[in-house]
């Protein structure tokens, strides 16, 4: 029968099967398919007075209808739905239009799938197919200009590394500002369960355990009409995702995905060579002589210093390889979702590497017509190479490009050489032992039963198990394992989130015409989260083949816990009137362990209003709009993430020991009042789409304010305490999203469609109890302070280097004729003002070419790098970089690299010496911030569906080739590796360093899509 | 029947959840105690002064020997970190890392000593005898006489605490005392701890009525009260307890807690000290960040100036570093808080300032003696002075006295090129003074 697929004899077949149905009477039959691609669309559903049937996997469908029929309707999830005339016909082939309002889709929201048209909240969906197959192993990162209100910046170019993402700005200042994940309705932890230390780097993305390959679609609720029925969790956005499902009645379909990415550094690190390096350096000695401080001999036989090259040691091609497997399908009364997934990827600095295994189950079943049950189950196993970098003279970039050039790899009798406290880089490269496993179960189990088709009772339990599994071991050729004579470290760290949940949704359409519609639900979760961790150290082994602790001299071990529960009550209540007016409202109660006992409930209301001007007959009128919709909301969302689960209480910690006995001492100050940090957000948005639904506009104004910051106060160190954990401060973040999606030409065989999104946010802190200073290893460069934006620079701001003494000249802000600390002021931000993507989409017969450009303006990046390696000659064991040779020489010289000197008397004089790289200034000047504007090929993808009479001659259902292409373009002034970056991300408050940072990758890859 | 069955048993459940919810919501932590189960018995107690001591540790470890080197001239900065430089330099702003760790960690310990001073004489526990409450005590009272010494003499009269921290609001309206005021609480201190503590032959890690005795010695002479001062040293010397040890090296070699020791703390491979790391070079795994100068270099090295001293050193050429802290392995080298080797040179000064030449030159030729170094033989009072100054510097080359030393003696413009006395003593860490409206910031700053 396979040859009857063939689409030359299409028609023919259809006749054929008219021909012999023919003879039975009241039967119709037919094939539902795209309009577009001429394809066959299974699971349309079509019905008529009596009854309904589904299309098969292959399009077909049959109905019995036992009469003859006035019309039918096909209805598919995208696709329009259409009402067809039988008109006496038995044979009819249905093409189906695929619905790019999208104003007809079913969302998923808080609890509830709610229809877009009545959404008041501001929601955005991104399609699972958007994000698949690009090099990048977690989802959130993934969404960095896909969407409005999202901001997302990689950490590192570390496979697998940290992500910062952002649902319209940072809420918060000690307690997290991560939005809530939602998996397919687990509660998943966002914590980073990997305890080594990574030198300020987040270590991983604990979201990058999921599959993309397995996502349907994901929701992000961003405003408060949205977000307050997660209380006390939803102040900083929720994400949810939907993992794919299988579909009633359909065809077991297999499903095969692979590519293979080789991936490359854009730039490389630079530094001085070694004939340069000693040239800076004798300036420097002659120049600090001559300001009256030490007197050093200078380097010997300065231009035939050697150069070594460390840099190129550290970059490779790191490759990366994806296999996923996958079978979807469904009987009348069950549907499935099965699949493997494997992703390798290697870092482009070596040696670290990702590793990830995952597996899924999703199944559901109707028991009886009222009875549904079923789970969702994602198993993930990860192994990590880790290798610290950033903030950490031990790790492998720091090693190689700090150390000066002139110094040997290797001392005269071959071993590994070291210099001032960095390590060795090969020896980092080669010995580096830090294997991290982790292990993740997020899984859901449900039952649903429908008391009538109206009123539905789910209950849920679900659970994210979180485990990291590390053990590192550190010979005694890296510097840490020199004193200890080998350290070996094991240690299992385990968070888990358990979730019941009860639901109990009201859906129903009543009066003349259904022109009321009631859609509400009521509900409660109970929510507990327990993080784990036990771990042994071993230091002193016999050889450095022998890694396992129990055979150290010296053995230790130490172990934490901690637990935090919630108790919800939540309830919302959509109302619409005449498809045209749609008020919404609900109300959260929570109560948490995690608070003071005098304030342990929070109530979190909200409400929203929508109004779809587009169903009014002037509206209707003006022939102008295909639809108008105008949405307004209000409410309140609280956050409790990222505070210590007793942070309330007053405590003395154990531990403190002595002479090897056990002590105590006062840790922590009790709070009984400590509660939420609460925001209050309005949102006011407006959706039309015009123009033939061929271009459609979204557009939302934001106002969010969030006051009772969780902070931690600083108080009188006399007390004994440095900080005393209370609600206090406030921070805003106001802002304005557009998007717009463009179908530009839409013809038989050339379809070209451009979404556009741009967001913009304005962070202020509002009211805070006093300055709060941080980062870069106490400098303390990064700053809190009322009246400006979170993620602040705070530093001396260089003027300009006088052309005729070398010296720089920093503003004196409080014109006191000296500069003190009291002179540093607040000279940038590393929160963009502006980020946004443009994604096109253009497709030719069997060929699409898609590209994606992602921007971000007016952010600054601390370039440590530089603040590292122009010095001056202050640090003894530091090499420089190229910018350094273009310091000030001579009277006339115009630059802003200051004159070459170590001298350090009076440091508080402007115009001198002492403060060009050292003194009172000690390089945190304005020199090394830069601006990290940048717009990105993020993704260039040509690729090739081969046609449908060669796949059914392969008996395929799918065959899809293409070639990509990731971060091939950058266009920026940053002036170091790369403008992604975020070196201290392991704090939320030292956003923007760049520090020895594994730089973004290129990536070129190539893949296949095959369906059976 | 059945749906409104199954809802009242569910709201029934709710129902049950409310009334449960309090309790359900209690969790505590497992790895430390609630405020007030603190001090309440014999055990609490002696948890309570061993984790007094730990808090000790946590400033005296690494934080203060640091402030009383890197500042003055026997060691300079070689690492990466901006603080480090900023002491070595003389240039420390407010927000300097190991000056606010050092005034934090000790207001820590002070507040540690004042919940032990003000809950211990409330506790009645069978198993707490008068003896061992009087111990406690006492060395309470000595953790906060040190505490506010070593306040005094870095950043002069601090604002003086002497009730623990339970609330927050009651600590307000504490401003700054006077530099003498200050000496005056630790001098009350002392005298309390003398009283209270016993002496033993043997125990040189905790505090004990002869070290209270050196600490003593040792605030006479920062208030420049030469009778008491020698008076005191005098008492500790006299003590068969403390004996100079005669091979220099060995009171910084395992075994530790040798006869020259009057008081250190201990450390073990459970409780390190990780301060040999500041000091050793990377291939010996640590970070080199303070470096011996070549100016003690040249010191140590000379027979007449360091002797045995040079011990105090290793490694060659431009890879010289310190090896008073060489525990690496282990991390086991205390913190040498007082030795007697000081005792000694604390009654020289005081001698000398009181023109008892003879008498300072015996003191100064019994360290000059152990070092094998020549005998001192200046005779005026003020060659003399200098050279005890200069053996100072050198007998306690890498531990926390040659900047106080030079303070002290109002030198170190002289020595150092400070002249700005202003920056003779620390800052008020930033943030104390952004969020205290009692505190004044030293002047300079």
């Amino acid at each position: 029968m396979k040859f009857f697929y063939k689409k030359s004899v299409w028609v023919m077949v259809l006749l054929l099967i008219a021909t012999f149905t023919y003879a039975q009477p009241f039967v119709i039959s037919g094939k539902v398919a795209s309009s577009e691609t001429g394809q066959p669309l299974p699971g349309a559903t079509i019905s008529w007075s009596e009854g309904a049937e589904i299309a098969d996997d292959k399009g077909f469908f049959e109905l019995k209808t036992g009469k003859l029929l006035q019309s039918i309707i096909v209805s598919l999830a995208g696709f329009e739905t259409q009402e067809i005339p039988v008109k006496g016909r038995t044979l009819i082939n249905i093409l189906l239009q695929a619905d790019k309002k999208q104003l007809d889709e079913v969302v998923v929201t808080g609890y509830a799938t709610q229809n877009r048209k009545f959404i008041a909240g501001a929601v955005t969906t991104v399609k699972g197919e958007e994000l698949r197959n690009n090099p990048v192993a977690g989802f959130n990162q993934l969404l960095q200009g896909k969407t409005t209100g999202v901001q997302v910046l990689s950490n590192s170019g570390v496979p697998g590394g940290g992500v910062t993402f952002r649902v319209r700005g940072t809420n918060s200042i000690n307690a997290s500002s991560d939005p809530l994940y939602i998996i397919d309705g687990v509660f998943v932890s966002n914590a980073d369960p990997i305890q080594t230390g990574l030198g300020g780097q987040q270590q991983s993305n604990p979201i990058a355990d999921l599959n993309v390959e397995d996502i349907d679609n994901i929701t992000i609720l961003k405003d408060a009409s949205a977000t307050a029925i997660y209380g006390s969790l939803g102040a900083n956005g929720v994400i949810l995702v939907t993992t794919k499902r299988g579909r009633l009645n359909s065809k077991g379909r297999i499903s095969f995905n692979t590519y293979q990415g080789w991936s490359t550094a854009i730039n490389k690190f630079k530094v001085t060579n070694g004939p340069e390096t000693a040239l800076l350096t004798n300036e420097a000695r002659v120049n600090t002589a001559a300001d009256g401080g030490a007197v050093v001999a200078p380097i010997p036989d300065v231009a035939n210093q050697p150069t070594y090259n460390r840099v190129s040691d550290l970059f490779r091609t790191g490759l990366t390889s994806n296999y996923d497997l996958s079978v979807r399908g469904g009987s009348e009364k069950s549907t499935y979702y099965l699949s493997l997934g494997y992703l390798k990827q290697e870092s482009i600095v070596k040696p670290s590497d990702f590793e990830r295994y995952t597996a899924r189950f999703n199944y559901d079943n109707y028991v009886t017509n009222q009875l549904k049950v079923g789970t969702s189950v994602g198993l993930t196993r990860t192994r990590r190479n880790v290798s610290s970098n950033d903030n950490n003279p031990r790790g492998v970039v720091n090693s190689a490009i700090f150390v000066r050039s002139y110094l040997p790899v290797y001392n005269a009798n071959g071993t590994y050489a070291r210099y001032g406290a960095f390590d060795n880089h090969l020896a980092l490269i080669e010995n580096l032992d830090n294997d991290a496993v982790g292990w993740r179960s997020i899984a859901n189990l449900y039952a649903e039963y429908s008391f009538s088709p109206a009123l539905k009772f789910k209950s849920s339990f679900s659970l994210d198990n979180n485990s990291a599994y590390e053990n590192n071991y550190t010979n005694t050729l890296l510097v840490a394992g020199v004193s200890t004579n080998g350290t070996a470290t094991s240690t299992e760290t385990k968070n888990l989130v358990l979730t019941n949940e009860q639901v109990l949704t009201y859906i129903k359409s009543f009066g003349r015409n259904k022109q009321h519609t009631i859609n509400a639900l009521a509900g409660n979760t109970i929510n507990t989260v327990l993080n784990q961790n036990t771990g042994a150290t071993g230091n002193g082994f016999a050889s450095n083949d022998l890694t396992a602790i129990s055979v150290a001299a010296i053995r230790s071990g130490s172990s934490s816990r901690s637990q935090a529960k919630l108790v919800s009550f939540f309830g919302k209540v959509n109302y619409t009137y005449d498809n045209k007016y749609t008020v919404d409202a609900s109300l959260r109660a929570d109560a948490s362990s995690r608070f003071g006992v005098n304030n342990q409930w929070g109530y979190f209301p909200s409400a929203g209003f929508t109004w779809r001007a587009s169903q009014e007959k002037f509206i209707q009128a003006l022939g102008f709009f295909n639809d108008l919709k105008f949405r307004a909301s209000a409410g309140v969302t609280g956050n409790q993430n990222g505070i210590d689960p007793y942070g309330s209480k007053g405590l003395w910690n154990s531990g403190s020991n002595y002479l090897e006995q056990a002590g105590t001492g006062p840790a922590q100050l009790a709070n009984p009042d400590l509660t939420w940090e609460s925001t209050t957000q309005y949102d006011v948005g407006i959706d039309f789409t015009i123009l033939k639904n061929r271009l459609s506009v979204s557009f939302d104004y934001y106002d969010k304010y969030t006051r009772d910051l969780l902070l931690s106060v600083p108080v009188p160190s006399r007390t004994g305490f440095s900080f005393y954990f209370q609600n206090f401060g406030a921070v805003s973040n106001k802002g304005i999203e557009l998007s717009v999606r463009s179908t530009n030409i839409s013809a038989n065989n050339f379809k070209w469609t451009t979404d556009f999104n741009i967001s913009r946010n304005r962070n202020n802190i509002e009211k805070l109890a006093s300055d709060i200073t941080l980062g870069a290893s106490g400098r303390n460069i990064s700053i809190l302070k009322e009246g400006n934006p979170v993620n602040s620079f705070q530093l001396y701001k260089q003027l300009y280097v006088d052309p005729q003494t070398g010296n720089a000249v920093y503003e004196d802000v409080n014109n006191d004729g000296i500069i003190t600390a009291a002179d540093r002021q607040i000279v940038g931000n590393a929160l963009p003002r502006f980020t946004g993507g443009i994604t096109n989409n253009l497709t030719y017969k069997n060929v699409d070419l898609s590209f994606f450009f992602y921007f971000q303006e007016g952010n600054k990046i601390m370039n440590m790098n530089d603040f590292f390696m122009v010095h001056g000659n202050t640090q003894a064991n530091i090499g420089f970089v190229p910018r350094q040779l273009d310091r000030w020489q001579r009277p006339g010289d115009i630059t802003d690299i200051p004159r070459l000197t170590t001298f350090s008397g009076n440091p508080t004089a402007n115009n001198s010496a002492a403060n060009n790289y050292g003194g009172n200034v000690a390089n945190l000047s304005s020199r090394y911030l830069e601006d990290a504007s940048f717009i990105r090929l993020k993704t260039i993808s040509l690729g090739y569906n081969f046609p449908s009479l060669l796949l059914k001659r392969l008996r395929l259902n799918n065959l899809r080739v293409y070639a990509q292409a990731t971060n091939l373009l950058t266009l920026t002034k940053y002036g170091g590796l790369d403008p992604e970056v975020s070196a201290q991300s392991s704090n939320s408050n030292t956003v923007g360093y760049d520090w020895a940072t594994v730089p973004q990758p290129k990536t070129f890859q190539a893949g296949l899509t095959i369906t059976f | 029947m059945k749906h409104k069955y199954i809802f009242t048993v569910h709201v029934m459940i709710l129902a049950l959840f409310f009334s449960s919810c309090k309790k359900y919501l209690e969790e505590f932590p497992n790895d430390a105690l609630s405020s007030e189960r603190a001090i309440v018995d014999a055990g609490s107690a002696r948890a309570a002064i061993i984790g007094a001591y730990d808090r000790v540790q946590g400033y005296q470890s690494a934080n203060y020997p640091t402030l009383g080197t890197i500042t003055a001239d026997n060691v300079i900065f070689n690492g990466t970190l901006s603080q480090y430089l900023q002491l070595d330099q003389n240039a420390i702003p407010a927000d300097n890392v190991t000056t606010v760790a050092a005034y934090q960690g000790i207001y820590r310990a002070i507040n540690s000593a004042n919940s032990i001073i003000a809950a211990l004489p409330a506790i009645s526990d069978p198993l707490l005898s008068t003896e061992e409450k009087d111990k406690i005590l006492g060395e309470a009272y000595f953790i906060r006489a040190l505490g506010y010494f070593d306040l005094a003499r870095g950043w002069g009269g601090v604002q003086l605490q002497l009730q623990p921290t339970i609330d927050i609001n009651a600590a307000k309206g504490i401003t700054r005392s006077t530099l003498q005021q200050t000496y005056d609480q630790v001098l009350s201190d002392i005298i309390e701890a003398e009283n209270l503590l016993p002496d033993d032959a043997t125990t040189r890690n905790r505090a004990q009525k002869s070290s209270a005795s050196a600490l003593r010695a040792r605030l006479h002479l920062y208030r420049k009260e030469w009778a008491l001062a020698e008076t005191y040293a005098s008492q500790v010397i006299a003590n068969t307890k403390y004996v100079l040890i005669p091979v220099y090296k060995n009171f910084f070699t395992t075994p530790f807690n040798t006869t020259e020791s009057v008081f250190e703390l201990s450390y073990s491979v459970n409780d390190r000290n990780t301060f040999w790391n500041l000091w050793y070079l990377s291939s010996g795994g640590g970070q080199y960040t303070l470096k011996p100068s070549v100016a003690i270099i040249n010191k140590l090295n000379d027979p007449a100036t360091g002797g045995t001293r040079k011990t105090l050193i290793a490694g060659t050429g431009n890879n010289i570093y310190g090896v008073l802290y060489n525990s690496s392995a282990t991390g086991a080298d205390p913190s040498y808080v007082i030795r007697i080797a000081e005792l000694y040179l604390i009654r020289a000064e005081a001698r000398a300032q009181q023109d008892k030449l003879p008498g300072a030159l015996a003191d100064l030729n019994e360290i000059r003696r152990r070092a094998g170094v020549p005998a001192a033989t200046a005779s005026a009072k003020p060659e003399i002075l200098l050279a005890i100054e200069n053996e100072n510097a050198v007998e306690f080359a890498f531990e926390a006295h040659r900047w106080f030393d030079l303070v002290r003696t109002e030198r170190a413009g002289a020595v150092l090129g400070i002249t700005d006395q202003r920056f003779w003593l620390f800052p008020i860490p930033l943030a104390d003074v952004l969020s205290d409206p009692d505190v004044d910031q030293n002047p300079g700053y």
